[in-house]
């Protein structure tokens, strides 16, 4: 073999084992970092998700805030139909209201609680999250176009 | 009034449009557009859209409601800067903004001398036919010259969360980093047809290349530091699908300047620098107006406007089509292969390339996972940012290591082990300050390990590559604008390694009189008074941070309440110190009691900064040094 068929091979098996190495890393952790978005029906449905990190949406129910201190608290997400009720420890964004859109990450718990680390809102009180719109069209209780 | 202005300013587009058809026809060698010249098209191409914008500025800031974009985006009741930088806080003033560059990059391009007649001519035409496809999509499907019938009293608003100085020069500086990219693309096509992607073409591209990246990095950063003090999460960067969208034509560019820089030097990767240029641009365009057209944000923004999201991808997918067929029709003309060494400068940066395509690979899978499921299943998801976090460590580390060790190298085969002694102390340097932190600090994850490690080595190694003296102890020019972006991207990675690992993050409920801790400060909550402002009423706290019982500073974290549109937004308060930035944010009160306030402390933000900083003046300098000092041998 010439150098250079020799330079040309190696090069070539060296790039085969890195793009081979990366695909099965990039895979891999796509898989395990996948976080799903459900609605209240939704998640009800299928309570073996329990356990698993995973997004809620929908609206805050009426008259379900309640707060223990000044940074946890209670409240229900309503699709219409469902309701499950959500604790979260932190500091809900500004626009975070009763009858309005919300998602929130967390884990669903076996007791059927769901326990919220984020709350997710857009600084734009006319803002419904897509996945709400999606949700509350589903459980038939949209109003908009 | 306002009806003669519609008309000038419709007139200018169609007058654009003409100028820059007239202007593609140059792409074909033809005789019927011989005249009027280059020059003379190029001219009115830049007049009309240079007027057209000045007239929308001028809209915008006489408050003319007549105009429905005026009246969409603008309050007269608004600060003049925010009336100003409302211009392009929209869609079609902000595809006004894009064209203007779009047609500036094209005028300096034909004001260039030395470079032949056909190449010039045929970049020009390609530029221009993007010239017009864009105007025509701003003529016909968001033109923002459109009167509508009514008197308004007063526009709906500005959202205030965009009424930041910074956000401000934000979308401008971006936009001429991505326009940019697309005179680059126009030189590869020109490269292709004129079959000419030499060493001569590589240093007409470079300076081009080299400024619209620095502009990229500069548009970016700036968004990423608005992020940060204004959203109020204390992060900087969120993995955010319109974050990507950005990311993605930045990583692209920097493994297509250091082809160019190759190129210009050892005439080699012809092809892949070709390849580079095209994915770039299209990357750049997917940047711009997915965002805008809120595609990457939601797929059903997407449907309620199907015509322009259509038009862009119509348009992308031209792009592509053309050049890859003209690539895969001329592409072995324009190869010559000459040989490099295997343990040499050149495979270290071949190798690099790779892991950024990499990374670039790791981000658009993200990216568009989510796009694709919601569009093809149906369903909604999310992405995690621990995906983008450990997928991409391990490849940095490589990538340092690689950064570190190729421009050690000659452009021939040289010994690994050669170099390695030659470097010793430079090793032993960066593994002792390694191991003295990571014990100190009680780190043990070896990724963060390696790479603090890597990244001191490519810092102190780009440092000292910066300050060579010669034989007679005469400081001698060196390649100042690669080590200072290295050694910058080596600031920025330590940084981002350290601000993870050591951020910390407590949340109070807090009344009037309280002390609140957070490691080794107290602070005390002073006070809390409603201040009025002229566009918004603001709710300010008062905290006095104390350290061993001395006042270091005070905290004013502020609700702001806008009216028009109605909107609350946070604003933290940040105290930034060499080491790490001190920041607060409260939140709207659930009573009048207590106020809830976040305290983050952010280690190496300003060191963060810092390194981007030195990366982007490392671009200006390579922009602006005609021929780099790239090889010394």
């Amino acid at each position: 073999m010439t150098s250079l068929v020799k330079s040309r091979l190696i090069k070539f098996l060296l790039s085969l084992i890195i793009v081979l190495i990366a695909v099965l890393i990039i895979i891999f952790n796509l898989r395990d970092n996948i976080i799903y978005f459900y609605g209240p029906t939704e998640l009800l449905k299928n309570s073996d998700k329990q356990g698993q990190i995973m997004r809620l949406g929908g609206l805050v129910s009426v008259d379900s805030v309640q707060n223990e201190t000044d940074s946890i608290f209670y409240f229900s997400i309503t699709d219409g139909d469902n309701e499950i009720e959500v604790k979260y420890e932190g500091i809900l964004p500004n626009l975070f209201a009763e009858d309005k859109g919300v998602v929130v990450e967390g884990v669903y718990m076996n007791d059927g609680r769901f326990i919220a680390n984020k709350v997710l809102a857009k600084h734009d009180e006319n803002y419904m999250p897509p996945e709400v719109i999606e949700t509350l069209k589903k459980s038939g209780k949209w109003q908009g176009e | 009034m306002s009806l003669y202005i519609f008309y000038i300013s419709n007139f200018l587009l169609l007058l654009c449009l003409t100028a820059s058809l007239m202007q593609s026809s140059k792409i074909i060698n033809n005789k019927i557009f011989t005249r009027p010249g280059v020059m003379v098209l190029a001219s009115v191409q830049l007049i009309s859209i240079l007027l057209s914008f000045l007239i929308l500025i001028y809209l915008f800031l006489i408050s003319d409601f007549n105009f429905d974009l005026v009246y969409f985006n603008s309050h007269s009741e608004k600060p003049l800067i925010y009336k100003f930088s409302g211009v392009w806080g929209n869609h079609e003033g902000s595809m006004l903004l894009w064209i203007l560059i779009l047609v500036l990059f094209n005028f300096l391009f034909a004001l260039s001398k030395r470079i032949s007649e056909r190449l010039k001519d045929i970049t020009v035409a390609v530029q221009s036919i993007m010239i017009f496809g864009f105007v025509a999509f701003l003529f016909f499907l968001s033109n923002p010259f459109v009167l509508n019938q009514n008197n308004f009293f007063d526009g709906i608003g500005l959202n205030p969360i965009l009424q930041d100085p910074l956000l401000a020069i934000h979308p401008p500086v971006l936009y001429v980093g991505y326009v940019g990219f697309s005179l680059v693309f126009s030189l590869a096509i020109a490269g292709l047809i004129t079959k000419e992607v030499d060493q001569q073409w590589a240093s007409i591209v470079k300076p081009w290349v080299f400024s619209a990246w620095a502009f990229l990095t500069a548009g970016i950063a700036l968004g990423s530091f608005w992020a940060y003090y204004e959203l109020g999460w204390g992060g900087y960067w969120f993995w955010d699908p319109v974050e990507n969208a950005s990311l993605m034509p930045w990583i692209a560019a920097t493994a297509l300047i250091h082809c160019v820089l190759m190129l210009q030097k050892r005439n080699v990767m012809q092809s892949w620098t070709i390849i580079l240029a095209i994915l770039t641009f299209s990357l750049s365009l997917v940047g711009t107006f997915l965002v805008r057209s809120g595609i990457l944000n939601s797929v059903h923004t997407f449907a309620s406007d199907p015509g322009r999201g259509l038009f862009i991808l119509l348009f992308i997918f031209l792009i592509l089509a053309f050049s890859f067929s003209l690539f895969a029709y001329n592409s072995e003309k324009i190869n010559k292969t000459s040989s490099m060494g295997l343990i040499s400068r050149g495979t270290g940066i071949q190798v690099n390339n790779w892991l950024l395509i990499t990374i670039l690979t790791i981000v658009f899978l993200g990216t568009m996972y989510p796009l694709a499921t919601d569009l093809l299943l149906n369903k909604s998801l999310t992405v995690g940012p621990k995906y983008y976090s450990t997928t991409i460590a391990p490849i940095i580390i490589l990538f340092l290591f690689f950064m570190f060790i190729s421009p050690r190298l000659g452009w021939n085969d040289t010994k690994l082990y050669k170099i390695i002694i030659q470097l010793r102390y430079l090793i032993i340097t960066s593994l002792t300050i390694t191991l003295i932190v990571s014990l100190y600090f009680e780190l043990f994850n070896l990724t963060e390990i390696l790479i603090i490690f890597f990244s001191l080595l490519l810092i102190i190694s780009s440092m000292t590559a910066s300050i060579n003296f010669n034989k007679q102890n005469i400081l001698v020019r060196t390649n100042l604008g690669q080590n200072l972006a290295h050694a910058g991207f080596g600031i920025l990675m330590m940084a981002v390694v350290s601000n993870a690992v050591y951020s910390e993050e407590r949340i109070y409920d807090a009344k009037v009189g309280d002390n609140l801790q957070l490691q080794k400060y107290i602070f005390s909550f002073d006070k809390i008074e409603q201040v009025e402002e002229s566009n918004y009423n603001s709710l300010k706290a008062y905290f006095q941070m104390k350290k061993d019982g001395k006042l270091i500073d005070t905290f004013t974290p502020e609700i702001r309440f806008y009216s028009n549109p109605p909107t609350i937004t946070s604003e933290a308060s940040i105290l930034h110190k060499f080491f790490s930035d001190i920041y607060l944010v409260m939140n709207v009160p659930q009573d009048q009691q207590s106020i809830s306030v976040r305290m983050h402390i952010k280690p190496f933000m300003t060191i963060l900064w810092l390194g981007t900083l030195m990366i982007i003046i490392g671009g200006i300098v390579s922009a602006s040094i005609r021929i780099g000092r790239f090889d010394e041998k």
